[in-house]
């Protein structure tokens, strides 16, 4: 099995609770866990009823298994502080003014966040030492696929960056004849080693989803939920990604045979059109079910947590 | 002062000029254009990572921003040929030297 393990999915359909419960399940067995919440919504907090935040935290009463909350806002005002920094140590004092206005506005532009939120995530690969599993509970659908292209895109823009300056450089350098210094030389140029080292952390984000990470998708059983992981599936699948396996969640409890008042027949209605459903993601999805979790009644939390792991058919 | 003295002075002057005529006319203007073209290409680079300066959103300017305090010569001089550039032919034509 793969070090890292994501489930996706619709917004709203259990994805806390899946990875939670295979977190969970993974610590069980031995493994060093790590369950990294990227929903900018956090709700693993509830599920596991204990505050987590940005660093690792270890779950009480269970061994093994920690649990991180991403925060982009954090990361996002640690970069600024430290282009500022930067900025105060080489710009000059004429020019701060103007800079920190430039600044100020990459930081707010709407990719920012995802940005943020994208080094963090590489930051928790990276990192990832003293864990024999992570698992990654993303936001809904959109920005998760969303935050899985952007290795491949990324590296494409640096790349263009990176030969633009090459080239504008090495025209200088062709421009200084004889005793003239090159206005800017291609040796130690601060600007070339930057990309150069954005450039490697893209690919080492690409490789790493590529040959190390195992991606399921969380379903329910109605249209919407189905036709969005259709989807998911197929943009997965243009950016190189397969979907290991599809995780039915909130499958509706049959009555027992010999109950028919109204909330049975409903249920029993109910149980009749999933299992059409069901039937559809078994025959029609190339990715196999590997978990029908049925609707619980309470919240899924505590010892809930430990039934739904069981009925989880992911290997370990 | 005897000729062979005054015959090596004019070489010397004659030289001096040539030197100097063809690095006016030959020389120094392809430095220039160079340089121009140089200069071009660091437009086009500085576009790629600051097209917000100018209301275009980037997905990287995040990370091109913490570029921006290494390029504080380049930043400047770009904000001013932007500004200042009436249009393409008129930057183009500056290197010719009618």
């Amino acid at each position: 099995m793969e070090r890292f393990v994501f489930f996706g999915g619709k917004g709203g359909v259990g994805k806390t609770t899946m990875s939670s419960a295979y977190g969970q399940k993974c610590a069980r067995s031995g493994l060093e866990t790590l369950v990294v919440s990227t929903d900018p919504a956090h709700s693993t907090a509830d599920v596991f009823d204990q505050e987590f935040d940005d660093e690792p935290r270890s779950v009480e009463g269970i061994e093994n298994l920690s649990v991180m909350e991403i925060d982009p806002d954090e990361e996002l005002e640690r970069h600024l502080m430290e282009t500022k920094r930067a900025m105060g140590d080489q710009v000059s004092p004429a020019m701060v003014n103007e800079i920190d206005r430039q600044i100020e506005m990459a930081h707010q532009t709407p990719g920012a966040y995802e940005a943020a939120l994208f080094d963090r995530f590489i930051d928790v690969m990276r990192d990832a030492d003293p864990y024999e599993r992570v698992v990654f509970d993303t936001s809904p659908t959109g920005g998760t696929l969303r935050l899985l292209s952007l290795p491949e895109f990324l590296e494409g823009w640096i790349d263009r960056l990176l030969h633009k300056r090459k080239q504008s450089i090495e025209l200088y350098e062709r421009a200084a004849i004889g005793n003239r210094e090159p206005r800017r030389m291609m040796d130690g140029d601060p600007i070339i080693a930057r990309l150069q080292e954005r450039k490697e952390m893209f690919e080492f984000a690409k490789e790493t989803l590529r040959d190390e990470a195992a991606f399921y998708l969380v379903v329910n059983p109605d249209e919407l939920s189905i036709r969005e992981t259709r989807r998911a599936i197929d943009s997965l699948a243009d950016h190189g990604l397969s979907v290991r396996g599809l995780a039915v969640n909130k499958l509706t409890p049959e009555p027992d045979d010999d109950e028919d008042g109204r909330g049975a027949r409903y249920l029993r209605d109910r149980v009749a059109t999933e299992r059409e459903r069901l039937d559809e993601l078994h025959e029609t999805f190339d990715p196999p079910v590997v978990a029908e979790v049925e609707t619980r009644v309470r919240e899924v939390k505590g010892s809930l947590l430990a039934a739904v792991a069981d009925e989880l058919d992911v290997a370990v | 002062m005897d000729l062979a003295e005054r015959i090596d002075h004019f070489r010397r002057v004659a030289e001096e000029w040539l030197r100097g005529l063809y690095h006016g006319m030959v020389s120094h203007p392809a430095y220039e254009k160079i340089e121009h073209e140089a200069e071009d290409q660091e437009d086009t680079f500085m576009l790629a990572c600051f097209p917000d300066a100018f209301g275009i959103p980037s997905p990287v300017s995040y990370y091109t921003a913490e570029l921006l305090p290494y390029l504080e010569d380049e930043f400047e001089a770009w904000e001013r040929r932007m500004w200042n550039r009436g249009s393409l032919l008129e930057r183009k034509g500056e290197q010719y030297h009618f």
